[in-house]
């Protein structure tokens, strides 16, 4: 039990900043119909002074256990931000009653900048407080879980006057669809980035000056902006597609699929090769000597020993890539390639902000998930081995 | 037996190792010694082709190298380096069962062997289980040796296998190899640029400069009468004759116990020469009483005799 006696200054400032916006930012906007832009209200103005309050109690008292943090008081502030995070939608449920007229059938509740900000506060003192209290990783995520839970419960039963809840509600077949052609299409070119990579990678391992070119190309590859990439593509494929017919079939046109996937790859291929080729250079040379002293073939050398070192670094380019394909196959939406980017780009153009959310929200959530699970995959590996 | 006929090799216009000739017999300890870049590294490598020679011969039993297969050759002869080289991945049991398995061994026979080798070397039957880097530096290089002996091949060459341990730890695993070769009968070739290393585990020694061979033969030999200059100062100049004391057990050099010999400093049967003379310098004696593990008296050294010893020799 470590008594720390100075303050905890990353909990004070980041429940402090929570209970500004609480107190300060408008936490709901209240709409009429879709069309029209909603009135902004406060936590006061929703739920009345005294569940206010309460609120900021409850966050004022993180901020004072933070101040004076022992491992019991930071125990008590875990239990108070995850109560918090669940109290979140219990308490949209009840404003969402609340502000709504009976009478008007059509009217919408949009979630405010308040709520959002005091999220990502909220999940960042979890983080902090997992740091501190040295909490492994699958407690914080079966947590994480809890919480997701009593969202989605909250969510489907009470919050469907929720602006985000009915633009899901009016396309629910085809945000599924959407984010498994999203999943889809980011696997399809990590997997082939990652065969593509290695070859390179090995090649590159060979030939001298294959390295400074493929390093040159990749790297000039990757200042494109990815737009006109697209761009670039469109033309040769959509020949290509009228040209070749099995091609043509499958799809390949100057716009969808291919054109994006293509581009991914393009994208995908610097972190890929680069991770690879100084994953398997950066191997140790004496154990790779050894190997061979011990009468190990190449073949042997390599998928015994060099492959295996070298695949928590190469996880890490995996990981990189990933995350860099989530985020843009939303871009690749404006050239028909479908996935959740559609509903970003129709929502910018019907001003519709909550059809906007329904496709950044799940790209930023399968980002996170990917980044934790093969940063977690790769620590796990490396931990084993640590020399 | 290993030996090598006019061996160079050449990497673009530098010439490693030049024309070097040199013949290992079975069961000799072989140590060849010299500066950094003087090619011992290389000739060593050669030997289990992990470098190819450039030209002249190498052979095996008095078989060319060149008629084995690469890898059949490299199993059939131990090889541990400096950094022991031990798969990070690997148990410290499969790390050290690696070529009976290239070998096809079968499990029991791989698992046996392995046993029986950490056994040889000291090593706790536990450590099978544990990662290399959650070793020590000796024990790492223990288990680097128990590899390269897993197969019981005739031959162990062996690139610095102690130069980045303590000196204590050294002086042990020194020891244990010279113990374990005197026991096992094995044909070694030893890199170092240790000379005191050298002139300890040495039954032959080579010394190399600047790509060749100057001057090889016992390390007595080498001391006594240094082909010239550079190999004088390797050796260790003026400090020779303590480094030649140092080769001499106490045993070898020790009289009769005299009835007077009651009360003079002691020293062990096992120590060697140098330390008895500095037992001597310490105590302003030219006499020692020398005594077993028990401290009961087995005969007397005095000054005298070593210099007369040392004059004949």
């Amino acid at each position: 039990m470590s008594r720390d006696a100075r303050p905890n200054r990353v909990l004070v400032s980041l429940m402090s900043l929570g209970l500004l916006t609480w107190l300060g930012l408008d936490a709901l906007s209240v709409a009429p119909n879709r069309l029209v832009q909603g009135t902004p209200l406060s936590p006061v103005e929703a739920l009345g002074w005294m569940v206010t309050l309460l609120g900021a109690m409850f966050m004022a008292c993180v901020v004072w256990l933070a101040w004076r943090p022992s491992s019991a008081r930071l125990w008590t502030a875990l239990g108070l931000v995850t109560g918090l995070l669940v109290a979140m939608p219990l308490w949209l449920s009840g404003a969402v009653v609340a502000v709504l007229d009976p009478d008007m059938p059509q009217a919408r509740v949009g979630i405010g900048p308040g709520l959002w900000v005091l999220l990502f506060l909220w999940l960042l003192v979890l983080v902090e407080l997992r740091i501190r209290l040295r909490l492994r990783r699958v407690w914080v995520w079966s947590l994480l879980l809890f919480v997701i839970a009593i969202w989605g419960m909250a969510l489907s039963q009470w919050l469907t006057p929720l602006a985000l809840v009915q633009e899901y509600q009016a396309r629910s077949e085809q945000f599924l669809e959407a984010v498994l052609y999203h999943l889809a299409l980011v696997g399809a070119a990590v997997g082939a980035s990652l065969l593509i990579g290695l070859g390179m990678a090995l090649a590159m391992r060979r030939f001298d000056g294959l390295r400074r070119l493929g390093f040159g190309v990749l790297n000039s590859l990757q200042t494109i902006p990815s737009l006109a990439l697209f761009g670039l593509l469109l033309a040769p494929l959509a020949w290509l597609g009228n040209q070749v017919q099995w091609l043509g079939a499958l799809g390949v046109s100057g716009i969808g699929w291919a054109p994006a996937w293509l581009a991914l790859v393009a994208y995908s291929l610097l972190p890929m090769v680069r991770n690879t080729y100084v994953a398997l250079e950066g191997v140790d040379p004496g154990v790779i000597e050894s190997a061979r002293g011990m009468g190990m073939s190449p073949v042997q050398v390599f998928f015994q020993v060099r492959l295996p070192l070298a695949l928590p670094v190469m996880l890490e380019g995996i990981r990189i890539t990933t995350v860099q394909a989530i985020g843009l196959t939303a871009v690749a939406a404006l050239i028909g390639a479908g996935g959740l980017g559609t509903f970003i780009f129709q929502g910018l153009g019907q001003a519709a902000m909550d059809l906007v959310l329904l496709g950044a929200l799940p790209i930023i959530a399968m980002a996170l998930v990917a980044d934790a699970l093969l940063g977690a995959l790769a620590e796990r590996m490396r931990r084993r081995e640590a020399a | 037996m290993i030996e090598l006929f006019d061996v160079t090799r050449r990497f673009g216009d530098e010439t490693a190792v030049d024309r070097i000739s040199l013949r290992v017999e079975r069961g000799e300890f072989c140590v060849l010694v010299g500066t950094s870049g003087c090619g011992k590294s290389t000739t060593l490598r050669m030997i289990n082709r992990l470098i190819e020679h450039s030209e002249g011969e190498i052979h095996l039993d008095g078989q060319p190298i060149r008629d084995f297969q690469e890898d059949q050759l490299r199993r059939r002869i131990g090889y541990a380096i400096q950094s022991t080289g031990l798969f990070p991945h690997w148990t410290v049991g499969r790390n050290i069962g690696l070529v009976p398995r290239l070998l096809q061994w079968s499990g029991s026979r791989i698992q046996e062997r392995v046993e029986a080798l950490m056994d040889l070397l000291g090593l706790p039957p536990e450590f099978a289980h544990k990662y290399p880097h959650q070793l020590s530096g000796g024990q790492a290089q223990r288990v680097g040796v128990a590899r390269a002996l897993a197969a019981d091949p005739e031959i162990l060459l062996m690139d610095e296998p102690f130069g980045a341990l303590d000196p204590i730890t050294r002086q042990t695993l020194q020891g244990e190899l010279r113990d374990l070769q005197a026991r096992l009968g094995k044909t070694i070739v030893f890199v170092t640029h240790d000379m005191d290393e050298a002139l300890t585990l040495a039954d032959r020694l080579v010394v190399m400069h600047e790509g060749r061979i100057v001057q090889q033969g016992r390390p007595t030999e080498l001391l006594r009468a240094p082909a010239n200059d550079f190999v004088a100062s390797l050796l260790g100049g003026d400090d020779r004759g303590l480094k030649e004391a140092a080769l001499i057990r106490v045993e070898e050099r020790m009289l009769p116990v005299a009835p007077e010999a009651e009360g003079m400093p002691m020293v062990r049967r096992h120590a060697t020469v140098n330390q008895a003379l500095s037992l001597m310098l310490w105590h302003h004696t030219r006499h020692l009483l020398v005594v077993d593990e028990d401290d009961s008296p087995v005969g007397q050294l005095s000054l005298d005799v070593l210099m007369h010893k040392a004059r004949h020799e």
